[in-house]
This record gives structure tokens, sequence and C-alpha cells, in this order.
């Protein structure tokens, strides 16, 4: 048959599709060189030649869709609460107690244990004023970090390429999703984009299903990866890129240029390394032991960026939110206990964060709709451990229009990431000053 | 009067350009045709007649099968021993899965043709872009025949009026199930399909208040799916699917405040009334122009656009045609601006190739990794479009997806990011059969050899890896024995072809010539100068 030197071409056209070959004309021919050039060098070469291999790193956490904060973090006992949400409501000997008015969600034993090592930081009652209450807008004003009536076309971690990574390699920032994340848009394009196991010859896991038989032998069959059923019409988020002031073209053939490199680099990079302890099979939990390989591999970037989606529970949320919390859960745990083993928990921070939380009452369907300000998690070995900013008040007098009320702007969350983890001025990325928050040191 | 292109300005570059944009592209002589016969008739060509003819559907999606029977399976479950009813729900659910995942598979399959077909791909590029406006998953609305039925809706609707449209998918099953406007009644109002009714389909953030969306739900209570029920026969859930229904009942009769005004509205009205907003009009025509140009409509082009919808009274086709016709269409500024979808460039690529598609499961797990999973857009706001397609990622999976079809897959031991045993599942290469739900205590007979799942899996993936694999294109028919001989002629041919007379600079033409001698150059040789054309960001803009 002719299948041996139809392979040999198939991996000539490979070389030529991802790596570029002798035919490329999209690339000045001295550029082809070098890069053919660094393409033939050894493996680790590469990437040993870059500083910020020990530089700080922070890892973000997008819950997209509007994570319900009120049964995140419960106001254990809370009248108010309790009253509001006669269905879904937390009862107190379920939550995993912080202290003696809060608690965690019971799913979140795996944070529950990082607060005992003093690995986390809970920041409560976040947000911004005149929270907005669509999600593409909120996402989109988390994502840029602009007040809620200004717009911006490029994105809070962009710009921190901007001011601090000229120059670096555009695998500066690594994002683990479908698409580029709003806030990676940047004057400079920069960050890439990486899925899982995509050239390293591995498979795919398929969603598994996750069963619960109820006593009555009815189920809920739903998807463990949370963009099921649950996940209601919020998957993934991404927003629209920044090109700066290219054409698409331009941005094209920048884009091809990067991936050259950044695939074959973040390829060897994840090769070299080994997940110290086992993972769940979820796709947040893989894309977790993704992240630590690369970590461990050596990587330059400075940013990671993850999304789990389907938090917007309008109906039915009991058990679809607790499924999306212990996957969550469990997979920053088993992140955090690699990075220890790995002897990196110490440089690198992860923040969660959701475009809104949920209203304080409950609706008509078992679910909640789209509220305000929301708690979010700060972990790793250099975050301050405890509880910052204060629990909301329930009151009615305080709420916002039936919604929890900011304590803590968000952007005084990314200020203080900014200068106490990645050690860079916030000022000129935020456009201005917010009041750091004692989570770090 | 909206601007049109006059005939004198007509050329072969626009021809080519409205043939990619419209539609999905083509070959070298449909671009001739329509070069030659000015713009206005170019457009009706593309636009094909207003009625839609008949519509074969896909073979197996219409007809009822383990979706529907799942609720009846289900109480049958509950008669099992607690110990065998998880092992049992397993299995129900596999199965159920499967099977929808080979109806989806199928539909999608059945799209793609109508796509690649000449005569259709205008409508079909309509309907990609309405699927994308009006974005509806699987994900979540598991049941196939709703989705296709969605789809066919914006087929049917698609030339027609826009409030008909909009009015069609206010009531359109898949998307009542999709944004819980089924859970909607009185008294216990859901806002989700209220606000992205005016968020995202009709009028824009800013263009509407927090009370007009909590008004308008409880006008819309009542809208509802559910299964029609002939007089004195029981409901068939069995073997049909759910369909509107509006449900008396739980209409909220009260008064309303909605933009302004006030009134016992129900969903009509609410319709009525977004749409006479001054904001509908800018919407949806900016989301037509950004989506057939690449780029936004500023200033007096927005005005005009949308002053052309109000005048046509939202008449869908016409104003297709006077986008189309307009001199901004082909501003040369913008000539490198729109980035092909994953979708485009897939069927696109294969009809200037003069192959077939990838088989349906191969071509919607491809389109799925590059960012495009029809019937299953990423949310409710539909893929963002344009650059947004493209990042290091996906960029190198298009480079390496076009060789897979320029040169096939024969002799390929893996399909690189591909899972063969799910590419044999949604092919109906391998079967999962729905678990036997007998009494416990009837004697099941043991097939005399148990198969591993393991096994399983392999055999299917062999299958899938021979039965799918894609065959080298026909590159051979592309050129004539003559262009064979002269390198330089078969760049020209193959540019015009690929590129549609993208002016090549002369020094990557002299670059593409290097190497080749003076023979005729064989068919190898044509897919490797085929693949450094369509392997470059110039291939993915049109």
């Amino acid at each position: 048959m002719e299948s041996s030197p139809d392979l040999k071409t198939r991996r000539e056209f490979l070389r030529t599709g991802l790596l570029g070959g002798s035919l490329c004309w999209t690339l000045p021919a001295f550029l082809n060189r070098t890069m053919q050039s660094l393409h033939a060098e050894a493996d680790g070469a590469l990437v040993q030649g870059i500083t910020g291999k020990d530089g700080n790193i922070l890892v973000v956490l997008q819950l997209a869709g509007g994570n319900d904060g009120l049964n995140t973090v419960i106001p254990v006992g809370h009248d108010e609460y309790l009253k509001a949400r006669p269905k879904i409501a937390i009862r107190d000997k379920s939550a995993l107690l912080l202290d003696a008015k809060t608690g965690l969600h019971p799913a979140l034993a795996g944070l529950s244990a990082a607060y005992q090592d003093g690995h986390l930081a809970v920041v409560q009652a976040v947000g911004y004023p005149n929270p907005n209450r669509s999600h593409f807008r909120s996402t989109e004003i988390w994502a840029t970090a602009t007040d809620e009536n200004q717009s911006s076309s490029t994105g809070w971690i962009g710009r921190y390429f901007d001011n601090a990574c000229q120059g670096c390699d555009a695998a500066v920032g690594i994002a683990l999703a479908g698409q580029t994340p709003q806030a990676f848009a940047a004057a400079t394009p920069k960050g890439v984009l990486y899925q899982g196991n995509w050239g390293g010859g591995g498979k795919k896991k398929h969603r598994e299903a996750s069963l619960q038989i109820e006593a009555d032998g009815s189920m809920m069959m739903e998807d463990e990866d949370g963009d099921g059923p649950a996940g209601g019409s919020i998957g993934d988020i991404g927003g629209p890129s920044s090109q700066g002031k290219m054409s698409s073209l331009d941005f094209l053939e920048r884009t091809e240029m990067d991936a050259r490199v950044s695939q074959q680099e973040i390829a060897q990079a994840s090769a070299r390394a080994k997940n110290a302890v086992p993972y769940p099979g979820s796709r947040l939990g893989q894309n977790f032991a993704a992240v630590a390989r690369l970590i461990a591999g050596g990587m330059p970037t400075r940013i990671y960026y993850l999304s789990q989606g389907g938090y917007d529970t309008h109906v039915d949320q009991v058990g679809a939110h607790e499924r999306l919390l212990r996957e969550m859960g469990d997979a920053v745990a088993a992140f955090l206990a690699d990075l220890k083993a790995q002897g990196n928990l110490g440089r690198v921070s992860l923040m969660t964060f959701s475009e809104f939380g949920r209203r304080l009452k409950e609706n008509a369907s078992g679910g909640t709709d789209h509220g305000a300000a929301a708690p979010l998690f700060l972990a790793g070995g250099a975050v301050h451990a405890g509880l910052h900013g204060k629990m909301p008040s329930l009151e009615k007098k305080d709420l916002n229009d039936g919604d929890v009320q900011f304590n803590v702007d968000f952007r005084s969350v990314y200020a203080t990431v900014l200068e106490k983890h990645l050690g860079v001025k916030s000022a000129p990325i935020l456009g201005r000053s917010f009041p750091l928050l004692g989570a770090y040191g | 009067m909206i601007a049109t292109l006059p005939s004198s300005a007509w050329d072969r570059a626009k021809a080519g350009q409205l043939l990619q944009r419209a539609a999905f592209g083509g070959t070298p002589e449909e671009i001739d045709q329509l070069a030659g016969m000015g713009p206005a008739s170019a457009a009706d060509l593309l636009l094909g007649p207003k009625a839609l003819g008949e519509v074969t559907p896909p073979p197996n999606v219409l007809k009822p099968g383990l979706t529907e029977q799942q609720r009846f399976l289900r109480k049958k479950l509950r008669l099992l021993p607690p110990k065998d009813r998880e092992s049992k729900a397993r299995e129900l659910y596999r199965a159920v899965r499967a099977e929808q995942d080979r109806r989806l598979t199928e539909i999608r399959g059945w799209w793609l043709d109508r796509m690649a077909h000449p005569a259709m791909a205008a409508r079909e590029k309509l309907v990609l872009f309405l699927h994308g406006h009006f974005a509806t998953s699987a994900e979540k609305v598991r049941n196939p025949i709703m989705l296709f039925r969605q789809n066919q809706l914006f087929r049917e609707k698609g030339y027609g009026r826009w409030h008909e449209l909009v009015l069609g998918v206010a009531k359109d099953p898949a998307m009542l199930l999709y944004l819980d406007g089924s859970k909607n009644r009185a008294g216990a109002p859901n806002e989700n399909f209220a606000r992205e009714l005016f968020e995202l389909f009709t009028l824009g953030v800013g263009n509407y208040t927090e009370q007009d969306i909590q008004e308008s739900a409880r006008a819309f209570a009542g809208w509802t799916v559910g299964w029609p029920r002939k007089p004195g026969e029981p409901e068939d859930q069995e073997n049909t699917p759910p369909v509107f229904i509006d449900r008396k009942n739980w209409h909220d009769t009260k008064t309303k405040k909605i933009f302004g005004q006030r009134g016992s509205f129900d969903g009509e009205d609410v319709v009525r009334l977004a749409l006479s907003q001054k904001a509908a009009p800018i919407w949806i025509t900016r989301k037509l122009w950004r989506f057939y140009t690449g780029w936004v409509p500023e200033g007096g082009l927005q005005a005009e656009l949308a002053e052309e919808w109000s005048r046509l009274d939202g008449e869908i086709r016409p104003f297709l045609k006077a986008m189309w016709t307009h001199p901004s269409f082909y501003d040369p500024q913008h000539a490198e601006d729109r980035v092909k979808s994953p979708t485009e460039w897939l069927v696109g690529l294969c009809r200037q190739l003069g192959g077939p598609l990838p088989a349906p499961a191969l071509a919607s797990n491809m389109l799925a990794e590059l960012g495009q999973k029809l019937l299953e857009p990423p949310n409710v706001k539909g893929w963002d479009g344009g650059i947004t397609w493209i990042n290091t990622s996906t960029l190198a999976k298009r480079y390496e997806y076009t060789s897979w079809i320029v040169a096939g897959t024969r002799g390929m031991q893996k399909l690189a990011g591909m899972d063969l045993n799910r590419l044999a599942i949604e092919s109906g290469l391998r079967e999962i059969p729905p678990p036997l739900l007998m009494d416990p205590n009837t004697p099941v007979t043991k097939p005399a050899m148990e198969v591993s799942e393991k096994d399983l899996r392999l055999e299917a993936a062999r299958k899938a890896r021979t039965l799918l694999a894609i065959s080298p294109a026909p590159v051979g028919q592309l050129v004539d024995p003559g262009e064979r001989r002269d390198p330089s002629k078969l760049i020209s041919v193959l540019t015009d072809r690929f590129l549609c007379g993208y002016p090549m600079p002369e020094e990557k033409r002299k670059k593409l010539m290097e190497g080749y001698g003076t023979g005729p150059m064989t068919d190898a040789s044509i897919r490797k100068l085929i693949l450094a054309l369509v392997q470059s960001p110039v291939y993915q803009v049109t």
C-alpha cells in the first residue's frame, strides 16, 4: 500500500503547517531562518534562555455566568439569608465554618482545607458602583477594569503586558480557554491560547456524565464539566480581542509568528514536567494540571487564565451549583498540592472572579437571578490567609435593588495583586490608584 | 436613497469578494459568471428566489427516538432494585446522549452540504448569521428535533420581515427552553428571555431599563412548551417532541409599563414595542453589516443603513441586496478586514478544491476545535467573530486541517486532537444500545462472549479512521497539461482560484517558484503549491 510514503508526506506537511517551511511566504526570510534554527536547538535551550523563569505567577480563574456568592461563602445562620432562600439556603450544620458567622459551601472541602493550611484568603463583597446585570457588559467591566460608564479597548491584563512586559515572549500570558479572554486585549497583542493536549498526542478526555440518583429513582443527568444543562445560556464568555491599530491581516501574520514559537515551546515545557498529585478528570481539573506542568516545566509565563462556565443558575440551582463548586474546589486543591510538591507554591497566586453575584432572594424556579457584589478567593503560598473585607449587610435598607452592595472595589483586588504579588505599579495599568488590601505578606 | 454601486465599477475582484462574503466562495467559473452580469443581478442570482423551495430534512432527525422515550424509561428505572439503578441509569444516559450526538451530527452534515450547494449558499449563510444572532445551544437544549426546527425557522423566515422572524423566535420551543421562557408564568416571572431579547436580539445595551425587562417578562408569561393534545386523546409524549403552547392560565394580565407605555401587554406587544424603538433598526443593520463585511459601520453609513431598513419595513432579503450593492461594501480600505469563520473556511476550501466535504462527524469536530461548534455556540451572544476566530491555537489547527483536506488523511494513525471513538459514535459506526429495563425477575440470557469496552473502542477507532478518512483533493482536475508545464502560469491559475486574484508581490511569486524544475509538475507538487497559498494569513481573510 501507499502508507509509508504518505506518512512521510504527512510529516512534511505538518512541519510546513505548524512551523513554516521553505514555502512559507508570509515571513521574511531572515526571520524564517531564525525560527528554524531555534527549533533545531536542544529542547530546553529556548526556555532556559528567557529571563523571568523564577518570577511570580498569577493564575486567574473566571467563574462564568455569575457565581452565587451567598451560597459560596455563607452568612451562617443569618436570619435575612435564611428567610430569603427557603429552598436553597445552606443550613448551618453543613457549612464548612471559617469563623462563627461565615462558612464555605459544603462542596468546597478542598478550599476549606487550604484555608486551614493558611493558603486561602476570602475577599468579601467585591464589586463596583452602579452594578450592571448583563453578563456581557459586566464581564467586560471586570475585564477592562473601567468604571461602569466607561469603555476601553484594552483589558487590565493586556495593559499589564503593555506596561511591564515589553519585549516579552507572547507566551507571557497563556489562556486555557476557547478564545482569548478580553482581559488580555492589549495595544501590542500578547498572550497565547493553549488547549490541553493539542500537539502532545494525548487523547482528549470526553465529558463524563455525572449521575445522581434520587431516592425515588429519578435522575439528574448533567455534565461534570458544568457546561451542561446547569449552565443555562452562559458557558464560556470570551469577548472581543483587541488588535490595536493593526488590520486583521496584520493580526493574523503576528499570530502566525507567535503560534510557530509558542505552541512548540508550550508542548515541550508541558512534556518536561509531570504532575505530582492526581487531578480530577473534569476539564477544569485537567486544565489546572496542565498549568501546573507548564509552571514546573519552566515556562516564562506570568499570567495563566482559566475559565469554568455554568454559573448562570436561574433554575433548580441546588444540585448544579454544588457540582460546579465541587469541581472548582477539588481542582484548586489538587493544584495547590501540586505546586507545594514542586516548591512553587510561594510564587503562584490564584485569583477567582465572576461577573456578578446573584440576588439575595431566590426565584420561583428554585434558582437565583443576576445580582451584584460577591466574594472572591485568593489562594497560594504568599497570601495572607483569612477573611478580608466585611461580610455584607443583608438588611433590606442596605441592599441595592435587592442585591448585595459592594464593600471592596474589584480594582482594589487587582491593584493588590499587581503591586504585592507581581511587583508592578498598578496606577498606570488601572488608570488610577485604588486602596490596597492586606491580602499578602 | 441608499447609494448603489454603478455597473461601470463592477469587476471580477468585486465579484469574487461578493461570492466569498455573501455565500461561501466558489470556483473561478462562478466568479466569471457573477462578474459578467453587474452588481444587482449578481446579488439576485446569489440570493435566489424569495420562497424557500422544498426542503428534505435529514432522514433520521424527525423520527421519535430515545430523547422522547427518556421519561418513560426513567419510570421503568424506578422499578428496579436500588443496586441496579445507578448502573442502568448510566447506561441509559450514555445511550440517549449517543443518539442525540448522532442526530446532531446528522443535522450539521446536512446543513454543511446545503452551504456547499451553489444555489443555496447565500440563504444558508444568512441562516448561519441568524444561528449566531439568536444563539441557542444543544448543550442545554438536548433535543435534536427542536434544534433542527429552529434552524429551519431561520431558513423559512430569514428572507422575510424581521418582525415575523423575531416573533417566530420568541415562540420557538428551542429558544423557550434555552432562555427559560418555558418556566415563565404569572407570579413567577423569569427574566432571562426578555433581557436577551433587548440586549442581544433587538436593541443593545443602553436602550432599555431594568424595569422594561421585568415588566416584559411578565408580558411573555404563558409562552411555553408542551405537547399538543387531540380531543379525547392523551398527550403523546413518548413519540413527539414538545411544541410551542400559549398557556392562558399562566398569563399575567395586569397592567405593565414598557418603554414608557402602559397596557395589559402580551408577548406580541413586547416584540412590537421593542422593534418600534429608535435603536432597533440601528442594532440589526449594524450586526448584519459587520457579519458580511467584517467592520462596523459608523456615522453616515450607519444612518443610511438604518434608514433603508426602515424604508423596507424590515424586509431582510432586499436589505441584503442593498448591502451587497452598496459602494462601501467593497471599500478597499477594509479588503483585508474580514476574517473567515471556521465554517466559511471549511466550506470555501472544499468548494475551491472541487472535492467533497469531510464526513459530518469529522467536519463538525474540526469546526468545534476551530471555535465554531455548529448548534453549540458558546453562549447566548453567539460567536464574537472577526479576529476572535484567530489565536495561536486555532490558527495552528486551521493550518493542520488544511493539510488534511488538501493532502488527505489516509495512512495517518492518529488525527491530532480528534477522539476517534467519539467520531465513530457520532457517525453511527458504533452503537450504544439502551439498557434492557425488564422486570428483574425475568432471566436474562447472557451473550456467549463479552467484549470489553477497550476492544469496542479500538474497533470503533479503527472503523472511524478508515471510513471517515479524507481522500487527497483531486487537484489534477484543477489544472490542464499546459499549466502543469509552466510553473509561472500554474501559480497564476492557483492564485486566482484560491486567493481570488489577490495581488501577489513579485518576490513572493519568485519564492514560490524556487525549487520547481522545468518538467511537468506532479499532483504532489501541485498540492504543495496549494498549501503554500492556503496555509497563509491572507487566505483567512475575505
